[in-house]
Formats: structure tokens, C-alpha cells, sequence
């Protein structure tokens, strides 16, 4: 991420490239201010795939937070007369499963429940993350050092092993799982943060703003961080995908999310022994999480290239 | 590199002993007590208690713990609650099935990963480009239980062609070992091809071409072997991750492996088995964290240990 003056500087590369990269620097336009969101505005509009992403993921949101509250039946009401009804059926927009239980009206509280995990760990740890990492990198030191060990303690750990382990300690339900992924997620965060701010406070404005006696706390709040959004942003819609999909999986193995709370992996792991005759009550589910999963990625990858055009090649 | 190697175990050791007292501290503290699982609903409370004694429970916490370790040190793994069987015949056991399937994953992973990624590179923009890239966005965005779902509904429910789990031939590998890699392998070519694509354009590939040498030289040997060394770099943690999934796919195929095994002890709160395979998966994703960091400067001599 330091290379931007390195890459300044390096005789190797001819005129046109370096007009490139500052054009590049005019378009992203790295100051804080409305321009930003404007040009980054500007950018998404014209990238067909991560429009589509953030359109999606903007759809779930909408039906994770009205879907419960409009849903035509209660998620947990049985109905044994009424049994594997197809999509369709008067009633039951998407059919019911197993139990005779309206799939929509549980599809919504299960998108609630996935998301609730997604995003709502994936903000905590991102602005823990961010603190961790600017505090370590800025001020470096032995909170650099104990900080640093954290990060490397749980860098490449997977989340379902501790997912696993803290269910042997909580016994299965959504308390693990938030535990897993909120004490590994926020030093991902922190790790890139960290890397950036150590890089940003040699540069000239924030030692000029150092020079002119802005206080710590204004330099990292006003100059630095915001220039570190970019990476966590990034960072943020690929950790979201991953949170749900360490839920729904835990779910399916019947550790997360109990019955009748349902969530998108209980409901496939439900559904998955009738997939021969009665497959929907098994394919929504998985067709909804696919998707969202999907959006995810692509809005990653999309945000990556407009925010942060040094990693946009070819 | 040895004071290097050095160094690092030694932060390996005090991970290891962290995470051990966190596993130890935090499988005490779950709700319950292994007599629960084991005695009779009705029995006696001082049953409970003479039980409890005799497994060593009625000491603290740190005094269980030095025992738990001493015990370890000996080669002393203790039985499993549930059927009383011993801890280190499981571990030979469910160790071999899940090396297998871990072993034909990270082949797999990689014989289809790294030449899809040279060659989708090489001829970008075209059908082949465009396919690898497509099975790359589903490899990432389909989660592996979906997947395993599917597979099973078209290969066995189906077909017949595969049966829907078990072990221990090859055709009861096939479905748990495509759908452990399937990640990886999207994750691989990708990285391949971004890797590729960032080689290609630099200063030396144009001087081999300015030399004469053929393109596929080019491309296959002194292109690919720069491009690798990023892919290396995550392929140590790529071994944490499939170890994360294994505990997933395992369970869904009734492959007999650690991370079935471990799922299960979980489940049935058989705390002596859950013990020590959570921590033999910590260590095995810390070592192979460190082997990737060795490795990483075996591909690329420019890195030094210091």
C-alpha cells in the first residue's frame, strides 16, 4: 500500500504511466470532502456488476429489516394439514416445508438473522479494528507490539474451528458464532489499517499538519483515516459474505441458530432430505444465500477497483 | 534462516500454550458437567460427585490443566466419555481419513487452480477466460454445504452414480473432496491469473520476447514461476481454511475425520475428545501458518529471514 510515492519516483516508469496514475489520483480524488463520494458515486454507476452487487445487497437490507414485520404468516406456526406446498399456492407465495410452515415468512426472519450477523459483527469489528490498528501504527510501541501479536495470533485462523470450539463452551445457538467472528474479524481490520497508517504518517501532509500543531488525535481522525477506508471498506463487504456463511454453515451442522428461530442453513439442512421430490423447500433457501453471497463479492471487488485505483490493472 | 526458524518457534510455543489454555479454560466453562453425558439422569448426586473426583474435576481449574498437559507430555490422551474408546486410537484413525481427504483437496485445488489461472491469463478475454472466470465467481459465492447439498441430490439421489457418504473407497472421496477444494481452487486460479496478468506486463517478459524465446517458454516457464510466488504465499493460509471447512464438509459426508469427530464430541459434549482435537487443529493451522512463511522465501530468494 506504500508504494504510491515509490511509484512516483521510479525512473522505470515512462511519462504516460505516470500521467495515468495521476489522473487515477484526480479521480479518486483522496481528500476528504463531497468530491470523493460524488466521483466514487460516478464510478459504481458506470460498473454495471457492482451497481448490481449494491443493488442487491441493498434489497436484502430491505427485506431483513421490514420482511419479519410484513410477512404474511408467523414464521413458527405449524400447519400439518397443509404440508409441501409448491411455490405458488394461494397463500404461500414461495410454498410451504416440512412442517406446513409459510417458507417466505421464515426466509425473511432467516435473512434478518444472517444479516444481523453479517453486518452488525462486521461494523463492530471493523470500528474496533480500526481504532486497534491506527492506535498501533500511529503511536507503534508496546501497544504496537501487543496489538501486532494479536493480529498475527489470528491472521489465517479459520473462524469456523473457533466457531466449533466456543459452541463446545456455550453450547449451539448464535452466541458462539458472534463470538467467533467478532474476537478473529476486527484484526483483520486492524492489520490493514495499521499497514496504512504507518505508511500515511511519513507522508508530507501529515507531517505538515504536524508541524503546524494539529493535535494527534485531529491528524488521525481528519488526515489519516479517512484514507484508510478505502482497504476496510473492501475488507468489509468480503467479511460480511464470510460472516453469513459461517452462520448458515454452523446452522446446517445444527450448532447456530435453534429451532424454531430459522436461519438460511437450518432451513437448507431441513429441506435437504426432501430435495428428490419437494426440492424448494431446500433450493430457496440456497438460491438466497448464493445470491447474497454473490452481490457481496461483487460489490468487494467493484469497490476495490473504484477506491482503490493502484490495485485496478488490466 | 536458524535464528530465524528459532525465533519463530519459540512464538509458536507461546501461541500454542495461549490457545491451549484457552481451549482447556473455555470447554470447563460450558454449562453442564460430563457427568451429565455419561451417568444415568437419575443417579445420586454423590455419584455425580464420587464421579467427578474420579475424573479429576473436582480440582481448580489450573491444577486440571497442568495434570491435562503432564498427562499429554506422556503420550497419556485419556478416553472418550461417550464409548470409552482411547483417545490415541482415534487419533490414528480419524487422522488418516482426514489427511486423506485433506491431501486430495490441495492436489486438487492446485492441479486445477494454477493451470487454469496460466491459461486464462494467457489467452485473456477469450471463451476459456471467460469460463474460468465464471467457475471462479460460483466457486467463491456457492458455500460449501449448498454445494455438498446439490451434489449429493444429482450424484446419489440422481444418478446413483456416487454414494451420498461413507467411507473409505475412492468413490466415497469424490463428492467431500470437490467440495472442500471447490473455494480454494476459485480462489487459486484467480489469484493465478491476477498474479499472471500483473507478470506479464513487466520489464523482463518483454526482453525474452525481444530474445527470441517461444511464448509458450515465456508464458509457461519464466512467467509462471514469478507469478506463483504470491499464490504460495497464500497457500499456508489456504491450509487454515480447509481445515475450517473440513469440519463442515466432513459431517455432511460422514467422512470418519478429525473434524467429523470434533463436531460430533462437540455435539455430545464428550469434553476429553473435544479437548484434544480442537487443540491438534490449532496446532496444525499454526504450523502450517509457519511452513507458508518458509516457503514463501523458498520461491522467492529475494526474501530474507532476519
Amino acid at each position: 500500500m506504500s508504494n504510491r510515492d515509490t511509484l512516483a519516483s521510479e525512473p522505470s516508469k515512462t511519462a504516460g504511466a505516470l500521467a495515468r496514475h495521476w489522473a487515477n489520483e484526480e479521480i479518486v480524488a483522496l481528500r476528504p470532502g463531497p468530491g470523493r463520494l460524488q466521483s466514487a458515486w460516478r464510478a459504481l454507476s458506470k460498473n454495471k456488476l457492482t451497481l448490481a452487487g449494491c443493488i442487491i445487497a441493498l434489497i436484502y437490507i430491505l427485506l431483513g429489516l421490514f420482511g419479519p414485520v410484513l410477512a404474511p404468516h408467523d414464521y413458527a406456526r405449524q400447519d400439518l394439514m397443509a404440508t409441501f406446498l409448491k411455490p405458488g399456492s394461494p397463500g404461500h407465495l414461495l410454498g410451504t416445508d416440512n412442517y406446513g410452515r409459510d417458507i417466505l415468512s421464515r426466509l425473511v426472519v432467516a435473512i434478518r438473522v444472517s444479516l444481523s450477523i453479517g453486518f452488525g459483527i462486521t461494523a463492530i469489528s471493523m470500528i474496533v479494528g480500526t481504532l486497534a490498528g491506527a492506535i498501533a501504527g500511529y503511536y507503534r510501541g508496546w501497544a504496537d507490539t501487543i496489538i501486532s501479536g494479536i493480529i498475527e495470533l489470528t491472521w489465517g485462523f479459520p473462524l469456523i474451528l473457533i466457531a466449533v470450539i466456543l459452541t463446545g463452551a456455550f453450547g449451539p445457538g448464535l452466541k458462539a458464532i458472534v463470538l467467533a467472528v467478532g474476537l478473529i474479524n476486527w484484526a483483520g481490520f486492524a492489520r490493514i489499517v495499521r499497514a496504512e497508517v504507518i505508511s500515511l504518517r511519513e507522508r508530507e501532509f501529515v507531517q505538515a499538519a504536524h508541524a503546524i500543531g494539529v493535535s494527534d488525535g485531529r491528524i488521525l481522525a481528519r488526515h489519516i483515516l479517512p484514507n484508510c477506508l478505502a482497504p476496510a471498506l473492501v475488507m468489509a463487504s468480503n467479511y460480511v459474505a464470510l460472516a453469513i456463511i459461517v452462520e448458515a454453515g454452523l446452522s446446517f451442522l445444527g450448532m447456530g441458530a435453534q429451532p424454531p428461530l430459522p436461519s438460511l442453513g437450518t432451513m437448507i439442512a431441513e429441506g435437504k432430505n426432501y430435495m428428490l421430490l419437494d426440492h424448494w423447500v431446500s433450493t430457496i433457501p440456497g438460491v438466497t444465500i448464493v445470491i447474497i453471497v454473490l452481490a457481496l463479492n461483487l460489490l468487494g471487488d467493484g469497490l476495490r477497483d473504484i477506491l482503490d485505483p493502484r490495485l485496478r490493472r488490466a | 534462516m536458524g535464528a530465524y526458524l528459532a525465533r519463530r518457534s519459540l512464538r509458536m510455543a507461546v501461541i500454542l500454550s495461549f490457545a491451549s489454555i484457552a481451549v482447556f479454560y473455555s470447554l470447563r466453562f460450558a454449562p453442564g458437567d460430563p457427568s451429565g453425558v455419561t451417568l444415568n439422569p437419575l443417579a445420586r448426586e454423590e455419584v455425580r460427585a464420587a464421579y467427578r473426583r474420579q475424573l479429576g474435576l473436582d480440582k481448580p481449574i489450573y491444577t486440571q490443566y497442568f495434570v491435562y498437559v503432564s498427562n499429554l507430555v506422556q503420550g497419556k490422551l485419556g478416553v472418550s466419555l461417550v464409548n470409552g474408546a482411547e483417545i490415541w486410537d482415534l487419533f490414528k484413525e480419524y487422522g488418516k481419513n482426514s489427511l486423506i481427504l485433506g491431501l486430495a483437496a490441495v492436489l486438487v485445488t492446485h492441479i486445477i487452480g494454477i493451470p487454469l489461472g496460466i491459461i486464462a491469463a494467457a489467452k485473456r478475454n477469450s471463451i476459456i477466460d471467460q469460463f474460468a472466470t465464471a467457475v471462479g465467481v460460483l466457486g467463491m459465492g456457492i458455500p460449501n454445504f449448498w454445494l455438498a447439498v446439490l451434489l449429493i441430490f444429482l450424484f446419489s439421489s440422481k444418478l446413483h452414480w456416487l454414494p451420498s457418504a461413507g467411507c473409505c473407497e475412492p468413490r466415497h472421496l469424490v463428492m467431500p473432496t470437490i467440495v472442500l477444494a471447490a473455494e480454494g481452487t476459485a480462489v487459486t486460479m484467480r489469484m493465478m491469473r491476477a498474479s499472471m496478468l500483473e507478470q506479464i506486463s513487466q520489464d523482463f517478459v518483454r526482453t525474452h520476447r525481444a530474445k527470441g524465446l517461444s511464448e509458450w517458454t515465456i508464458i509457461g516457464r519464466r512467467v509462471a514461476r514469478a507469478a506463483l510466488i504470491p499464490v504460495i504465499s497464500v497457500a499456508g493460509l489456504r491450509i487454515g481454511w480447509l481445515i475450517g471447512y473440513t469440519l463442515i464438509v466432513e459431517t455432511i459426508f460422514r467422512w470418519p475425520g478429525v473434524g467429523y469427530l470434533l463436531v460430533d464430541a462437540v455435539i455430545r459434549r464428550d469434553y476429553p475428545v473435544a479437548q484434544f482435537f480442537s487443540l491438534l487443529l490449532v496446532f496444525t493451522v499454526v504450523v502450517a501458518n509457519l511452513l507458508a512463511d518458509l516457503a514463501y522465501g523458498i520461491a522467492d530468494p529475494r526474501i530474507r529471514y532476519e
